[in-house]
């Protein structure tokens, strides 16, 4: 049931109102065809970047892949926590990092060790319009945890001007989602993952 | 779908040009294919890719002008829409002019609802009347005055490009002095759409071949003195040769031909100097070979309306 909301609500509505009516062009996405589980790595500038990612997912084995939204951001209010859960298909984690029974990063874990995929936002928030920040060291530690899942590396080229953070109306404007291959890590170590995968993402700014 | 197709009146002149475009387009896939393979080179394959396209429009196009009249106007706004959209992706505007470009957009089916409806007046004045005080009062209104000028000149000129010179195409459709006394808009606008696209290629291909003396050596260094003259030239032969698409004699046929190749080549020009001033070769990759849909809509912009005023003048005239 979850699977035919999910499939008609990206594979059908969000793939062809960006497709049409944003403008949006999808390059290299077959690249996910074959494969079962990823974590997707992408930049973050906006609302629409979710959007984005879910609607070029095979719709396969959408229902299988979460976007991860901070609870005290997204998880206001119990409708808010359903939507999330159901239509954007995300899982909430808690950003508190003190209480050990709330590990963001056991929780993601969890997920993974399921053989789900991930889509993370590894700058952490939207930031500023177009400008990319340091990867934060959460997905590194993920990545320790779970060396033999591919990660693959997407980057979002203007999709941010079509909804900027605090604008409510979404407009047209050509933008472009561009899947990289699966990064291969050299060392595990934590500083080296973190510099490989931003190295990848920023290698598909053309 | 029963409705759709039952509306097609596909008068014989119409079936003519299909034939005739249908005609065009084998024998250059056939010759450049022959011709790519005895001799290979960087300009066949483009001219294959560009080829590749052109079936494409033509079919699209094709079928859009032979369903019914509303399918034909949704195409057409739906060609504006595009057109804005890449315009707006290139100019880097300020992030306070995004309100005001939903009403730029808005302006696309209020201006073809004005044409399907044929009320002629106020298609005539909602862009160049209404939008142009609009939109500026619109950019007032956001408060934010800082470069605001570069602004309120863009959008204006962009609405007069994209929507009021293309939705002169759809105005010859339903128009009543254009679709009596054995003429027919329909015919019309697909002599218009021939014509100017003959132009373009005719001026690609005598520059490319006889080009010598560059006409614009600082925009666009592919336009030749050659090129523009034969592409003329050949366009009005071509017009002459078409014209029993139209109600016009000899002389108006070579004139008017001779006049839509020279608009032709000034729409062409005008986006090619914008174009340098954004420093991109090509609007975007939408259709391949040929660039953006700007690429291959900036001379149309600029022949739709001379166009229509011109064959208007003559049956009024007449």
């Amino acid at each position: 049931m979850k699977k035919i909301i999910l499939i008609i609500i990206y594979s059908v509505f969000w793939r062809n109102f960006l497709k049409i009516f944003i403008g949006l062009s999808y390059i290299n996405n077959k690249s996910l065809k074959n494969k079962k589980q990823f974590i997707l790595i992408a930049n973050h500038n906006s609302h629409m970047d979710t959007m984005a990612i879910m609607s070029a997912i095979p719709s396969k084995y959408i229902h299988k892949v979460h976007p991860i939204a901070a609870v005290d951001f997204f998880g206001g209010s119990t409708v808010k926590k359903l939507l999330m859960r159901y239509l954007v298909n995300a899982t909430l984690i808690k950003r508190d990092r003190n209480d050990p029974n709330n590990d963001p990063i056991d929780s993601m874990d969890k997920m993974v060790k399921k053989s789900r995929s991930l889509i993370l936002y590894p700058e952490g928030s939207r930031g500023t319009a177009g400008v990319m920040t340091n990867f934060k060291k959460g997905l590194a530690y993920l990545i320790q945890r779970n060396q033999d899942v591919n990660v693959i590396p997407v980057y979002l080229e203007n999709i941010y001007k079509t909804l900027p953070k605090g604008k409510k109306l979404i407009l047209p404007y050509n933008c472009s989602i561009r899947f990289g291959d699966p990064i291969k890590f050299e060392s595990y170590e934590l500083e080296d993952i973190l510099t490989t995968s931003e190295k990848a993402l920023k290698k598909l700014i053309i | 779908m029963n409705k759709i197709f039952n509306s097609i009146d596909l008068i014989p002149e119409i079936q003519w040009v299909i034939a005739i475009i249908l005609m065009i387009l084998v024998i250059a896939t056939t010759s450049f294919w022959i011709w790519g393979k005895i001799k290979p080179s960087k300009l066949v394959d483009e001219m294959q890719i560009r080829t590749r396209s052109w079936w494409i429009m033509c079919s699209i196009f094709v079928f859009a002008s032979v369903v019914d009249p509303v399918i034909t106007y949704l195409a057409l706004g739906f060609l504006s829409f595009l057109t804005l959209r890449e315009i707006y992706s290139l100019l880097s505007l300020r992030e306070t002019d995004r309100s005001v470009l939903f009403f730029c957009y808005l302006s696309i089916p209020i201006q073809y609802f004005l044409a399907f409806k044929g009320y002629y007046t106020l298609f005539l004045i909602f862009i160049p009347v209404f939008m142009f005080i609009i939109i500026p009062f619109l950019l007032v209104l956001t408060g934010e005055t800082k470069d605001i000028i570069r602004t309120m000149c863009i959008l204006p000129t962009s609405l007069m490009l994209g929507v009021f010179g293309i939705s002169h195409l759809a105005l010859l459709i339903n128009f009543p002095e254009m679709n009596s006394n054995g003429v027919s808009g329909k015919a019309l606008l697909l002599f218009l759409i021939f014509i100017t696209e003959a132009n373009d290629i005719m001026q690609f291909v005598w520059g490319k071949i006889f080009g010598k003396h560059k006409i614009l050596p600082k925009v666009s260094p592919n336009k030749t003195w050659e090129g523009f003259i034969g592409g003329v030239i050949s366009t009005a032969i071509i017009g002459y040769f078409m014209g029993f698409l139209t109600p016009l004699n000899s002389w108006q046929l070579i004139l008017l031909s001779g006049s839509i190749a020279i608009f032709g080549f000034m729409g062409d020009a005008i986006m090619s100097a914008v174009k340098r001033d954004f420093g991109v070769k090509d609007m975007s990759n939408a259709i391949p070979g040929h660039g953006g849909i700007l690429d291959r809509v900036d001379s149309l912009s600029t022949t739709a309306s001379p166009f229509f005023h011109m064959i208007y003048f003559i049956i009024l005239s007449a």
